[in-house]
């Protein structure tokens, strides 16, 4: 009996926070502490959620905003990881060697900087902004990537090869397996950029998605509409997240190096 | 060649004097050498829109970008955006930082229950996006210089934050043990067992709201300000002046490198000691 009522009150401890969080901002903004038109109380964004999500607008929303980030992520994955791959193994070091300043460099360009030429190149259509999202997903990738394949250990290489395995079979029974986790940590970090920088492409320029749904409110001051979209942006981020990492539990069903 | 220098100079060195010409030339070669991949990336750069692969005006040949760049930088135009844009940037990183490493150290050190009911708002506000929140900002606190400052405060926060809370609660609980079994108490156990171990983190969370912060800052001054780096990219591109938008661009990106560059130097002074850090 003890230990059920130690395991309640422990949970009850953890979500604490979150209940006190969601009762200040409910009646912080009634009481008038905080002007109620710029944070809404929790009910009213509640409401709007469910208005949102019962007349298929949250669908179409959420559809097209993940649209686009997925095309840019498995974009930036199927470039970013064989490259990486390919820089990190199979290239002679001399020339990985090189370029890394080089990719640096471009790693280091923002964006942001580099929206107008996107839009120069590529018109203000789709791609401009699936291009944003893939040039500032492909970076962690391919950091991460390099990484992983670099970390492989060597002794495991030299054994296979001492057995007489070939350059594929180690690349597919030795490298890919041993730099599979980082390679998923480095897609986790690159769907977290993807998505953040996902938000900010639709807030500039885009007619559909949930970034829209929150520049049309702000431009319309309909405060509670805008909270509704960062509450569910914010819950999409998680779920995308945890979708990868059962991605990655299930392709990795062996355990990795502790 | 550089052998035959070193040779040549190697005659007339005392014992243990180090051959400075030789290094002096080393550098420069390696130097060049590890330069090889930018400089062909800017030949090619400099030759395609001239040969007209790509449309002129839409890709600006680096002599044109370092030409815009220099008559920036001359008339005026460029530093008082730099400075706007890097005070932003840094007084929101450090307010960032003043306020969230010792709260991390309270939330970590003294009051762990604190710390555990407030661990998941404390990882929701650090996964709500920054950009949906951009609007919320400048209602509250308008369009002046304080609601970009609170948004790279924001921003910069979580990071240090929760980085320090994981730093000290992942300092080694042996090593405060056996301190204390020698006496160690207070702030000397603080300054020299547990800030140590915990640098590490901390310093981590310092450099990634760093690079947050830039990038934030950038999209910040593009959307809602009227001066700063990112508006003059997006003033560029408004007004389609192509140089002065790769110019902006190349000046964005060289702070950017610079900034990463003095953390590594950082890095490598406060944080050589640690022996487990991978990096590429």
């Amino acid at each position: 009996m003890k230990k059920v009522w130690n395991q309640i009150l422990s949970r009850g401890i953890d979500l604490s926070g979150l209940v006190g969080f969601f009762f200040l901002w409910e009646f912080v903004p009634r009481l008038g502490l905080v002007n109620e038109q710029f944070i809404p109380p929790l009910s009213k964004v509640l409401l709007y959620l469910w208005k949102l999500a019962s007349d298929g607008s949250l669908f179409i929303h959420t559809a097209a905003s993940l649209q686009r980030m997925g095309l840019g992520l498995c974009l930036a994955i199927l470039i970013g990881v064989p490259l990486g791959m390919f820089l990190g193994g199979a290239a002679s070091p001399t020339f990985s060697k090189q370029l890394k300043p080089l990719l640096k460099i471009l790693g280091q360009i923002n964006a942001f900087s580099l929206f107008p030429l996107f839009i120069l190149f590529f018109g203000i259509g789709e791609f401009a902004k699936i291009a944003i999202i893939f040039w500032s997903t492909v970076w962690p990738v391919l950091f991460t990537t390099i990484l992983g394949v670099q970390q492989v250990d060597p002794l495991y290489i030299k054994s296979a090869r001492s057995i007489g395995a070939d350059r594929l079979t180690i690349f597919r029974k030795v490298i890919l397996p041993g730099a599979a986790p980082v390679i998923f940590t480095g897609i986790r970090s690159g769907a977290t950029q993807a998505f953040l920088m996902l938000m900010a492409a639709e807030e500039v320029g885009a007619k559909a998605g949930l970034g829209w749904v929150i520049l049309n409110s702000a431009v319309n001051s309909i405060m509670p509409r805008l909270f509704a979209a960062a509450i569910v942006i914010a819950i999409l981020g998680l779920a995308i997240n945890y979708f990868i990492l059962f991605l990655e539990h299930t392709i990795i069903d062996w355990n990795p190096e502790p | 060649m550089e052998s035959i220098i070193r040779k040549i100079t190697a005659g007339s060195l005392k014992y243990g004097e180090k051959n400075n010409v030789a290094v002096f030339l080393k550098n420069i070669t390696d130097g060049l050498r590890n330069s090889i991949s930018i400089l062909i990336f800017v030949a090619i750069w400099e030759i395609v829109p001239r040969v007209g692969l790509v449309p002129e005006t839409f890709v600006a040949p680096p002599s044109v970008v370092l030409q815009t760049l220099v008559k920036l930088a001359t008339d005026g135009v460029l530093l008082p955006h730099i400075e706007i844009s890097l005070f932003r940037a840094v007084s929101g990183f450090v307010l960032a930082a003043m306020i969230g490493i010792p709260l991390g150290f309270f939330l970590g050190g003294r009051f762990r229950l604190f710390e555990r009911i407030l661990n998941p708002v404390l990882h929701l506000l650090h996964a709500v996006n920054p950009f949906s929140l951009f609007p919320v900002f400048i209602l509250l606190f308008g369009i002046g210089e304080f609601s970009k400052v609170a948004i790279i405060f924001w921003v910069c926060l979580w990071p240090v934050l929760l980085n320090t809370i994981t730093g000290i609660k992942n300092v080694d609980a042996l090593l405060i043990k056996s301190a204390r079994s020698m006496g160690v108490k207070g702030l000397d156990l603080f300054l020299k067992v547990i800030l140590p171990g915990a640098s590490v983190n901390i310093f981590h969370g310092l450099k990634t709201s760093c690079g947050t912060a830039f990038f934030i800052l950038i999209a910040a001054e593009m959307i809602g300000a009227s001066n700063g780096l990112g508006w003059l990219v997006f003033n560029a591109q408004t007004n389609y002046q192509i140089p002065k938008l790769f110019a902006t661009t190349v000046t964005i990106a060289s702070l950017g490198l610079f900034l990463n560059y003095l953390f590594l130097r950082l890095e490598h002074k406060l944080i050589k000691w640690k022996d487990d850090i991978v990096q590429y």
